[in-house]
């Protein structure tokens, strides 16, 4: 009788995808990107949400919002164009509907906060820090669909105000600053951020654009103007983790969340690269759900393929 | 949390049967696909090419050089998804087929023109709610404008299956734009007064059509709700007999709609929005609905997951501004 030979040449070495972000243990650096996912329960039915690094709502404000008019979305090249107008169904019903959904995943939650001013930006976190699940707050002060919501990403004044108030008002939860790049030296703005105490910088929101019909002569976009995302920004966002990665994070020890088309694991090693601790995925998602266990999987057989044991070996290791 | 066998089954590796022109622009696509989910007419699929292409990537880096980092073939591929109804479902011995019908108009539906027998893609579905067939209604009246005829005709199958009495009001802008095969024999009326049975896509679920053009060039000379409105006044029917069930241009959906309130007909609306997910995640492709349980009276529903069939009294046809 013949006796199996065990292949021990087959055994892989384990390979860790875990990253540390501000305190955060993500046990991969994939997470989804605000705004791109909905609440959870929608995307949950199509990937096991349990196997990102961690879940990002859809922004949250103290009141219910219905959101802009159709149209609100348009394809570019390599791109889309979205004004969705931070619609969301506010704090007290997210309490009550989304948040014990998100609880059951164990998984690292972060919300997305948006509101007029500080004191609404401060009513929210307030209110959730009680839940455990949160493990951090991403202040959106860079939504370019919005009046008042790039304001003050735009101006480092007005945004190292915001961020220091809600600083002292959150104890436990990580408070990520997501970045505008719609100003002349992120830098600039991150330095602001960093200044005033946030844990994180998420870099970058979408780009202001817009798109006509020629035909009409209006705007494609109720809304007139939008965000521009996907493939096409990913080189202007990989720039701009570079530049506050060498101007200011690294200095600061301050983690970025790199997000910006990044619809591969080619595209999410290139951020790492760069500087960022982990990435963020968000109009590839629209086109297949399941992309961050994707991008996880090719990390893994890329670091196993260079020799490396673990994903930190790559962050900001720029040459 | 797992992600059940259900869910998974959305996502499907489709190979082009067949991708046949049918008038000027207008194409049908049928695919394969192993496996596909219990479905109903009204759903939608969600097509893309496959990402990344097939060889678009060595698996092996290649120097240090552009080549491996090389990404130019997906310059000219549209990037997100496009929704198409399910034009019509057949079992075949090697899995299923679908039809869905486009009409040229941009990148992506002019990347579906190039696809030829053979030719695999990415299909999501099916998504979306589907008509409600009401069993106490015997007779059902399926209005397509234009590009909105793709889910009358497997409509028009389902319900010629369930025992009703259906009549299609189908409207072109010219009679070259009509993506249906004419029976040379059975010329349609051109008062809409009496439905023939021209089009061989229905009278082979014996539904018999009325035909419009806006230029006259075939059929009724107008629009598709004045068709209806003739066809209507002929012909004397007792309204709470029908289902009206319309897929097509806001505008001509609006009219009919309005025609069927003050009819006090039942309608059900196929609605079209430009959509980045199709599965509720993106909230791109709002429709604003009356609401009594809102403040306002009225919220944003989805259309890929509350619709794309809206009770059509209750959808809010006028543009609103934001709030």
């Amino acid at each position: 009788m013949l006796i199996p030979v065990i292949q021990r040449t087959g055994t892989k070495p384990s390979i860790d995808l875990s990253v540390d972000l501000a305190g955060i243990r993500l046990a991969n650096p994939v997470m989804t990107a605000s705004g791109t996912s909905g609440y959870g329960p929608e995307h949950g039915k199509l990937m096991d949400l349990s196997r990102l690094g961690a879940f990002v709502t859809k922004a949250i404000s103290p009141e219910p919002r219905k959101g802009n008019p159709p149209e609100r979305v348009v394809e570019t090249a390599a791109g889309m164009l979205n004004a969705i107008g931070l619609a969301n169904i506010g704090l007290e019903q997210f309490i009550q509907e989304k948040a014990p959904y998100l609880e059951k995943l164990g998984i690292p939650i972060i919300v997305n906060v948006v509101g007029r001013d500080a004191d609404d930006f401060i009513k929210v976190c307030a209110r959730l820090e009680s839940i455990e699940c949160i493990a951090a707050f991403e202040l959106n002060v860079s939504c370019p669909n919005v009046s008042g919501g790039l304001d003050f990403g735009a101006d480092p004044k007005r945004l190292h105000g915001l961020v220091s108030a809600v600083r002292k008002r959150v104890q436990r939860a990580k408070l990520i600053v997501k970045l505008s790049p719609n100003v002349t030296d992120i830098a600039v703005t991150a330095a602001a951020a960093v200044e005033a105490g946030a844990d994180a910088l998420s870099v970058i929101n979408t780009l202001c654009g817009m798109v006509i019909n020629v035909e009409t002569w209006k705007p494609m976009l109720a809304n007139r103007t939008g965000g521009v995302s996907g493939p096409a920004i990913r080189p202007v966002a990989l720039y701009m983790v570079h530049r506050v990665y060498t101007k200011v994070a690294r200095d600061a020890h301050v983690p970025i969340i790199g997000m910006g088309g990044i619809s591969n694991w080619r595209d999410a090693v290139e951020f790492l690269l760069a500087g960022a601790t982990a990435v963020a995925v968000g109009t590839a998602l629209f086109v297949d759900p399941r992309t961050p266990i994707q991008i996880c999987e090719g990390l893994t057989e890329y670091l196993t393929r260079r020799g490396l044991s673990s994903v930190r070996d790559l962050i900001g290791q720029l040459r | 949390m797992q992600v059940t066998a259900d869910t998974c089954a959305i996502f499907h590796t489709a190979t082009v049967v067949a991708n046949q022109a049918l008038c000027r622009e207008h194409y049908r696509l049928t695919l394969r696909v192993e496996s596909f989910a219990p479905s109903l007419p009204g759903q939608f699929v969600h097509l893309c090419p496959i990402t990344p292409p097939p060889g678009a990537y060595p698996s092996e880096p290649v120097g240090d050089g552009p080549v491996g980092n090389d990404r130019l073939s997906n310059a000219s591929r549209p990037l997100l998804r496009r929704a198409f109804s399910i034009a019509g479902l057949r079992n075949a011995p090697s899995g299923v087929h679908l039809d869905v019908m486009y009409r040229v108009v941009g990148s992506a539906t002019r990347w579906m023109e190039s696809l030829a027998e053979g030719d695999s893609l990415s299909c999501m579905g099916p998504l979306g709610n589907s008509f409600p067939i009401q069993e106490r209604r015997p007779l059902a009246w399926l209005v397509a404008g234009g590009v909105g005829l793709p889910p009358m005709l497997w409509l028009a199958d389902a319900l010629h299956r369930s025992g009703k009495n259906v009549v299609a009001f189908c409207g072109a802008r010219s009679a070259e734009l009509l993506a249906l095969t004419l029976d040379p024999n059975q010329p349609p009326d051109h008062s809409a007064r009496r439905a023939t049975p021209s089009a061989l896509e229905f009278a082979r679920h014996q539904v018999p059509v009325v035909i419009s053009t806006d230029d006259g060039s075939l059929g009724f000379s107008g629009h598709v709700g004045l068709a209806l409105a003739a066809y209507v006044e002929a012909n004397r029917t007792a309204t709470d007999d029908v289902v009206l069930y319309t897929c097509g241009p806001e505008r001509m959906m609006d009219s009919v709609a309005a025609f069927c309130r003050a009819r006090k007909i039942e309608c059900h609306v196929c609605m079209e929005r430009a959509m980045a997910c199709g599965t509720g995640m993106c909230q791109s492709c709002v429709v604003p609905v009356r609401d009594e349980a809102d403040s306002a009276g009225w919220r944003y529903r989805l259309c890929c997951t509350d619709g794309p069939i809206f009770e059509a009294q209750r959808v809010i046809w006028k543009p609103i501004g934001a709030i």
